[in-house]
């Protein structure tokens, strides 16, 4: 069901609860095509559950979601073809080889057999991971499944990135790299949202920046509009961050800490 | 050694077993009174033997009836520890081979201020948890109960201990056993280099086969009594054997000889406490060792179309087909599997041919063949259906975020379950009839009766496994919840039943079951037709059942 709009991610009061845990409480998103969008949260925010309710892997409670123009919950596998997907802790199938786990994505995702071949081989030898492709996962450093999982993500060319903190784990090179990959993508209108919690990266990254908090969207735009937000002209991102979220005063409790 | 310790990862290991998954794995819940139900159990029935065991001595008067009493507890209280000692080692064993899947490995106690020796204290206890040790209270309370009737509490005391001891023994065994074959395992497949898969799988079956037939062995009536009395007549025979010293103590003792039982109990301290330091040494040496990367594939990579999409597969369902052999051949706790359909040909045959005690059957059985031509297929299609879905563990992510439909999920995974399914029976199908010559039509109509049985079951077993999928991981694979297994076991069995009835009737009129009334024959075609009738409404019924709920598991997708 596609239908013209502006947004590439639409989210309308959307809530979920576990138990009697609030895990997004009547939260309204909007995320541009093409841009850069940071999710960034203490730990427990709903951040992850906001990801995994864009995609379709949570349900919510209540609320509309609009996809890339798709209503998420009539058509999900629509919404999936166009998704690159990386979970927070990707478990990966770990009998497979490298090789076998990204042919098995590109399968999964119908790439074309010609085009499969030369975007595995591109990305294995970007990110540093020639040499080891036909060795098993089992045997991978957490930084190597990390890659894997990028790369099963950006193989079927989608049209939106949903990345829960993809520089987990990677080296400085490959880190950089994929920093670089998505900027570029970006000028191709390929939408990212992703979460972390290195805020240096999200700063550096980001166009635009939303800040949850049990649950609630507390902030949400570029970073001179968080500024404002959080009175603090001239400030970082940690301190914005900090602010908003009522934990910059930390102070007495590593004081606490070290008596 | 600090004991507080031991203490500590003992409780650990037993929590780990223990666990029970919530519908969210939150909170921990766990039952005291079921955790030590099978304890109170062993020992109350122990209790029960024994008084009824003593009731029945003090109750016989005939003198030649007493002696012969006296004769069989004399040899059966020295066996005990050798026993105690092989059924504590087959159980230890068989609780690593379990633990063989296990994802995270207990690796705190690496970092933590504790020592080889109260970890491997701590291991080798905590293998006793479960049936060994409640095999020795069951044992050990009958024999206190019947010692009070023959008056000799001491050696009552006395086998108690040796049994403690026998146990201990057997577990220390199993531990050493355990880090030397990760040792082992490791170099091994580095070795082999790209035949490691294969080295993995044959290996890993040929031990179990070989670990189960032997169990099997000793278990069935006729095995156990001629193991128990194998043990008694040969334990003297044999004495410098080290594992049948404590047996030899009791021997020792019940004939009054005490510079030997003293000995012999000398003798079986030293070797404990000998094995035992070799465990720990041996912890100590490779405990931390980390199999080497198996390297599956070196060169070019060059994708395929496969032969599973020129059958029609689409390229999404046949990757997940390709990606389930793959999980079934390289995933160690998915290849048993393979092992109960193998045991299941290779029991009966062994038992036709008198390899455990029995007597050797002078013609081949139709019921034997019938059964190595249906069973083991699809006994494969009921342990797979249940676990094809929940196998995929954490990994589950994969289809709820990628575009596959529930038409494509089941389609691909039922496919899966069909083709290796009649694979077994092919094979079991070629051993049947080279070892039994059974007559042509019996072995087309048993050959399409078992390929029937697999697609009605396996698309019953899938509607169940969807249904009780369960991706815990941790402390081991449980992909299906015991109660969904158990219902569709049963259900299993009673729509096989239905299905196979047209065969067993015609089984009745032709006279190979023999009735006191005799029935009019029935065409061995028309049976073979009806039961295909009754196994396509099944299978289709069950079939639709299962896309519905495919459906419901892809939209409730919750991780």
């Amino acid at each position: 069901m596609l239908s013209t709009s502006e947004y590439a991610v639409e989210l309308r009061r959307v809530a979920k609860r576990y138990a009697d845990i609030v895990a997004v409480d009547y939260i309204d998103l909007n995320v541009k095509y093409g841009e850069i969008f940071g999710l960034l949260g203490p730990n427990a925010s709903g951040k992850s559950t906001t990801l995994k309710i864009i995609l379709g892997l949570v349900k919510p409670d209540s609320g509309s979601i609009k996809v890339l123009g798709i209503n998420a919950q009539e058509d999900p596998v629509a919404v999936k073809r166009q998704v690159g997907y990386v979970p927070e802790t990707p478990r990966l199938y770990e009998f497979l080889t490298g090789l076998e786990y990204l042919d098995f994505v590109g399968d999964i995702y119908a790439v074309e057999m010609s085009e499969k071949k030369m975007r595995i081989e591109e990305h294995l030898s970007a990110l540093d991971l020639e040499g080891r492709e036909g060795d098993m996962i089992n045997s991978y450093s957490q930084g190597m499944k990390q890659k894997i999982a990028l790369i099963s993500a950006f193989l079927h060319k989608p049209k939106l990135l949903i990345l829960d903190e993809p520089l987990s784990g990677l080296d400085p090179k490959s880190a950089r790299i994929v920093k670089d990959l998505l900027r570029k993508l970006t000028t191709q209108g390929v939408t990212t949202i992703m979460s972390t919690h290195i805020l240096e990266i999200a700063q550096a990254m980001c166009d635009r920046i939303a800040i949850m908090y049990e649950g609630k969207l507390l902030a949400l735009g570029n970073m001179e509009e968080l500024r404002q937000k959080a009175r603090l002209p001239g400030s970082d991102l940690e301190e914005i961050f900090l602010k908003l979220t009522g934990t910059e005063d930390i102070r007495d409790l590593v004081e606490a800490l070290l008596k | 050694m600090n004991w507080k310790n031991v203490v500590r990862l003992i409780s650990i290991e037993i929590r780990s077993g223990r666990l029970i998954r919530g519908q969210r794995l939150r909170r921990y819940r766990e039952n005291r009174i079921f955790q030590y139900l099978l304890y109170g159990g062993a020992c109350v029935l122990g209790l029960a033997i024994g008084l009824a065991v003593g009731n029945f001595y003090n109750g016989v008067h005939d003198p030649e009836l007493k002696r012969l009493l006296d004769e069989g507890a004399r040899s059966i209280f020295p066996s005990l520890p050798t026993l105690i000692l092989i059924s504590s080692m087959v159980f230890t064993m068989m609780g690593q081979i379990q633990r063989a899947g296990v994802r995270s490995s207990i690796q705190p106690p690496y970092w933590l201020p504790i020592t080889w020796e109260e970890h491997t204290l701590a291991s080798t206890l905590a293998h006793l948890i479960g049936v060994p040790l409640a095999s020795i209270i069951l044992f050990g309370s009958a024999i206190a109960a019947f010692s009070t009737f023959l008056g000799e509490l001491p050696l009552a005391v006395f086998t108690v201990l040796a049994l403690l001891a026998s146990a201990f023994l057997a577990s220390t065994t199993t531990e050493i056993f355990r880090v030397l074959q990760v040792r082992l395992i490791g170099a091994v497949y580095k070795s082999s280099g790209k035949a490691a898969i294969w080295v993995r799988f044959l290996g890993s079956l040929l031990f179990l086969i070989a670990f189960y037939v032997v169990w099997f062995a000793l278990t069935s009536g006729a095995g156990f009594v001629t193991l128990i009395q194998v043990v008694a007549g040969a334990q003297e025979a044999v004495w410098f054997i080290p594992y049948l010293w404590l047996g030899l103590t009791l021997a020792s003792f019940m004939s009054g000889l005490l510079v030997q039982t003293i000995i012999f109990s000398l003798a079986s301290l030293l070797f404990i406490l000998v094995l035992f330091y070799m465990a720990v040494k041996l912890n100590a040496r490779f405990g931390l060792y980390e199999p080497p990367a198996i390297t599956i594939s070196r060169g070019v990579y060059a994708p395929k179309v496969g032969f599973l999409g020129k059958l029609g597969f689409s390229s999404l369902e046949a990757a997940v087909v390709r990606k389930d052999i793959k999980a079934f051949t390289r995933r160690r706790e998915l290849m048993y599997i393979f092992i109960m359909p193998l045991v299941f040909i290779l029991m009966p045959l062994m038992q036709q041919l008198g390899l455990f005690g029995g007597p050797v059957a002078s013609e081949p059985s139709r019921f034997l063949f019938t059964w190595i031509l249906l069973g083991p297929g699809a006994i494969m299609a009921v342990m797979l259906g249940t676990m094809i879905i929940g196998e995929e563990g954490g990994a589950v992510w994969h289809f709820f975020s990628s575009p596959i439909t529930a038409r494509s999920l089941v389609k691909c995974k039922y496919a899966f379950i069909v083709i290796f399914s009649c694979v077994v029976t092919l094979v079991c199908g070629v051993v049947g009839i080279l070892v039994m010559c059974p007559s042509l039509d019996i072995t087309v109509a048993l050959l399409i009766e078992s390929i029937l049985l697999i697609f009605a079951l396996s698309a019953v077993s899938l509607v169940m496994g969807i249904e009780g999928a369960d991706f815990t991981e941790v402390p081991r694979p449980r992909m299906v919840r015991p109660l969904m297994s158990l219902v569709n076991m049963i259900l299993c069995l009673v729509l096989a039943s239905v299905i196979f009835s047209p065969l067993l009737l015609y089984a009745v009129t032709v006279g190979y079951i023999p009735l006191p009334v005799p029935l009019p024959k029935i065409e061995l075609s028309i049976a073979v037709f009806i039961s295909a009738v009754i196994s396509l409404i099944i299978t289709f019924a069950f079939y639709k059942i299962a896309l519905k709920n495919a459906e419901e598991f892809l939209i409730k997708a919750e991780i």
